[in-house]
Order: structure tokens, then C-alpha cells, then sequence
């Protein structure tokens, strides 16, 4: 009995993958809500980026996006950029949300999960740090008010490097 | 020492007096069914999730076939369970469960103090792995998961109280369970506030080194889920149960086994995104046991509380 129990457990072991992020980013483009500006993720390679997605029914996703305007102002835009991905069914309902509470980041609609589900999104809110090389080095879920003073060093700690 | 020789003796009047034996319905326990404490939802990966649920199951019902009957035997039988369990995704398809349980059992009979039991110890544990193969998350509204365990007999089951207590006030079973479980749900919208679910789980027995084995046992289960806000939420279900009759060296035991149908209505509070607390009941709506009587479930009710990060 405990042979079998030892050979499950390494089994799962060997079956879980390197949960270390560091993974290249899936890539995607689209249209900004906000200005219908083509964006494409590869096109900010060199800058860190910060990848939200969200939805006008998820309430702590609410707080995020005006959370991340902050820290983009804070941070500037010259090496950080923050794109949003809407995930609502119908888009009107993220685009009615950006009216009453306006962010001056890019934010793409992805309703079907064309973006989302290379990603691995699979609760809201869930946002994801890119580096200057396009890859993931860390994925948030949920969201606390004290994520943004963890993602402000995070991000300066990318930025120097 | 003299409560001890009194106990005995009221004992062996029990086992002598024919006309009181007739009243030694089995009691439909089947151990404790640890199993209904896992949560059935899939989690994400990297995640773990651990609760502690506490358990009072009142078993007072003296029931014949599907009829209730007055008891005149002034009876009293109860389990108390501490059940802890913990899940880990391993990836957004694989996770472990582990369960483990500390039960206690009471039992009284009559009025005097003569006539009590109880016995309390380590119950039995579940090893669970799961797979999903689809789950819900904002594009996919239908989740299905699959999975297969063992039931350990961690358990005591050999306490005496003068004599070797009956297995169904043993807080373990003493042997091995085959555990095959599935469940299904469907969002009703993206937000996944609305669900509905089902489950269904078979546990086969083995016997235990006292050569008792307790019945094969299935629980299916169908139920609604709503989120009220981000806080509240609650949840409806009707389970049935079938449990085929105990054996002992092979031979089928009376008054043991049947079916039960039970409404599971539940309410819970997310104090956070990662702590929550739930009350749960269990009521039974209709019941078809084997044998002549047996003594089952009156209610039960359990309060749960959950971290998950």
C-alpha cells in the first residue's frame, strides 16, 4: 500500500509542469477600445508590460483597472505599458464601464477567448507581468490592494535589469 | 469497578433477553461517509484549497422498510466528525484531495447511564485524484471532472467498551473502499453565479480482518448553486443513496443496507476572496431500507470553513 501511494505521488510529481513562470508570453493583437488603434503585444518587446484581464461583472476587477491607471502614471510610459483585455460576452458591457470610469491604457475586446485561453485564463481578475524579452515572470490572481505595491517593485526590479 | 461489572451485566441481559434483541436494529451508518465532505469543483493549478468541516449526524429514525415507526426504546445515537481535508492542482487538469477524519460515536439506550456507549478515535482517510478534462472559467461554461481514490482505514476499529464495540459505533471500518467518482457543471452565465451540478461516486468495500464488510455504497446527487453578490451564496440538493447490505464472512447481514433520498440545502459566507464559512443540513425526504428495522439518519448538519490560496 504505501509503494502505491509513494509511486502516485511521483507520478503527479512528474505529470505537474514547472510551475516557475518565465514562459513566452502567447502573443496577440487587436483593436483599442479606447482610440481603435491597432496594438500588438510583440510591438512592446523592450518595455514591461502588464497583461489584465478582466470583465465589467468581476467586482475586484473594478478596482484593478483604475489601480493599474495609477501605476501607470506613476511609472511613466517610457518602459511600462499596461494592456487590459476585456473578456466580456458583450463587449457593450466593457465598453459602457470604460465611459463611466475611462483608463488611458489599450484595452482589447476578447469575448470568444481567442487571447485569453492560450493564456490559461481561467478565474477573474488574473493579470500577468511580462519582461522586456516577452516573457511571463509572474501571474496574479485574484486581486488585493496589496498587489500593487508588490507589482511597483516587481516592476522596478524588471526595469533595471 | 462496579459501574464496570453493572455495565457488563445490563450487557449481557441486552444479548440474553430476546424480546429487547428484537430491538438491536442495526444502525444504516455504514462507518462514516467521509466521501460527501469533498469539494467536487475543479481548481485551478498551483492552487490549494483546505477545509475543516464539523459534522453532527443524529441517527434516531427507527424506520421499517420505507415507514417510520415509534421507537419505545428510548434510544439515542449520534456521530460527532472533525473531517480535514486539503486539494493541490498540479495542473489546470490534475489535482490530489487527501481527507482525513476524527469521529466520535454515541449511543444510548434506555434511560440509565447503564446504557451508554461511545467510542472516539481517528477515522478513515480518502487519497483522491482527480482529472478535469474541461472546467468552467469566463469561456467555457460546462465542467466535467473524474476521479479515483482509495478509502484507507486509518481508523480505529477495534475500541472495546466491555466488549468489542459493533462496527457501525467503530470510528473506522478497517478496510480498504475502491473509490470511482465523476461530477458535471454547467454555468448558467459567464459570471458562473448560477450552476447547477452532479455527482456521482461508488465506493466498493473490502472486508476488514474482523471479516465484516461494510455494503458497496453509491451517492448521486444533484443540485443548484447560486453567488449572491460577492459574499453570500447558497445551494440546493437532492442525494440518493443505495448501500447494499453488510456482510460478515460472507453472509448478508439483516436490517442493514437500503436507499435514501436526503435534501442537502447549504449556505455560505466568503469572508475573503481565500476564507469562507458554510452551514450545511442534511434532511431526509424518503427511504427504503433492507430488513425488518433499522435505526438511520434524522438530520444531520455541518459547519464548514475553507482557506484557499
Amino acid at each position: 500500500m504505501a509503494s502505491r501511494l509513494r509511486d502516485l505521488i511521483l507520478l503527479f510529481i512528474i505529470l505537474a509542469p514547472n510551475a516557475s513562470a518565465m514562459e513566452p508570453a502567447p502573443d496577440f493583437a487587436g483593436q483599442d477600445l479606447n482610440s481603435g488603434v491597432q496594438v500588438n503585444l510583440a510591438s512592446y518587446r523592450g518595455k514591461v508590460v502588464l497583461v489584465d484581464f478582466w470583465a465589467s461583472w468581476c467586482p475586484p476587477c473594478l478596482e484593478s483597472l483604475p489601480a493599474w491607471e495609477q501605476l501607470r502614471n506613476k511609472i511613466g510610459t517610457g518602459s511600462f505599458e499596461v494592456i487590459a483585455i476585456n473578456v466580456d460576452e458583450d463587449t457593450d458591457d466593457g465598453i459602457r464601464f470604460l465611459r463611466s470610469r475611462p483608463v488611458s491604457y489599450p484595452v482589447l475586446a476578447d469575448p470568444e477567448g481567442e487571447i485569453g485561453k492560450p493564456w490559461g485564463v481561467r478565474s477573474l481578475p488574473r493579470y500577468f507581468l511580462v519582461d522586456r524579452e516577452g516573457r511571463i515572470v509572474s501571474t496574479y490572481k485574484r486581486f488585493k490592494p496589496s498587489d500593487e505595491a508588490r507589482l511597483e517593485q516587481e516592476i522596478s526590479t524588471l526595469l533595471k535589469q | 469497578m462496579i459501574r464496570r461489572f453493572l455495565k457488563a451485566a445490563l450487557a449481557g441481559l441486552l444479548l440474553l433477553n430476546p424480546s429487547l434483541s428484537a430491538f438491536a436494529a442495526t444502525c444504516s451508518c455504514a462507518g462514516v461517509p467521509v466521501l460527501i465532505y469533498l469539494d467536487t469543483s475543479a481548481i485551478e493549478k498551483g492552487d490549494f484549497f483546505a477545509s475543516y468541516t464539523a459534522d453532527d449526524h443524529q441517527i434516531n429514525d427507527l424506520v421499517s422498510g420505507s415507514d417510520e415507526v415509534p421507537d419505545e426504546t428510548g434510544r439515542d445515537r449520534s456521530s460527532f466528525s472533525q473531517v480535514l481535508s486539503a486539494s493541490y492542482a498540479f495542473t489546470d487538469h490534475w489535482s490530489v484531495s487527501a481527507l482525513a477524519s476524527y469521529v466520535k460515536h454515541e449511543r444510548k439506550i434506555g434511560s440509565s447511564s447503564f446504557g451508554e456507549m461511545s467510542a472516539a478515535g481517528i477515522g478513515d482517510s480518502v487519497l483522491l485524484a482527480r482529472y478535469s478534462p474541461f472546467y468552467i472559467s469566463p469561456f467555457s461554461r460546462h465542467e466535467l471532472s473524474l476521479g479515483l481514490g482509495l478509502r484507507i482505514p486509518t481508523g480505529e476499529n477495534d475500541i472495546v467498551d466491555v466488549f468489542l464495540l459493533s462496527e457501525d459505533m467503530q470510528p473506522g471500518t478497517g478496510a480498504v473502499g475502491k473509490i470511482g467518482w465523476a461530477s458535471y457543471s454547467y454555468a448558467f452565465n459567464q459570471a458562473a453565479t448560477l450552476q447547477t451540478f452532479t455527482s456521482v461516486n461508488y465506493t466498493h468495500n473490502e472486508e476488514n480482518d474482523r471479516h465484516y464488510r461494510f455494503g458497496h455504497e453509491m451517492n448521486f446527487t444533484v443540485g443548484l448553486s447560486q453567488s449572491l453578490g460577492s459574499h453570500f451564496g447558497y445551494s440546493a440538493a437532492l442525494r440518493y443513496r443505495s448501500t447494499e447490505p453488510d456482510q460478515r464472512s460472507g453472509f448478508e447481514l439483516p436490517n442493514s443496507g437500503g436507499k435514501w433520498l436526503d435534501f442537502i440545502p447549504a449556505i455560505r459566507y466568503a469572508v475573503t476572496d481565500s476564507f469562507g464559512v458554510a452551514l450545511s443540513g442534511r434532511i431526509p425526504v424518503a427511504r427504503d431500507l433492507d430488513g425488518i428495522l433499522q435505526f438511520t439518519t434524522s438530520y444531520s448538519y455541518a459547519v464548514t470553513v475553507s482557506y484557499g490560496f
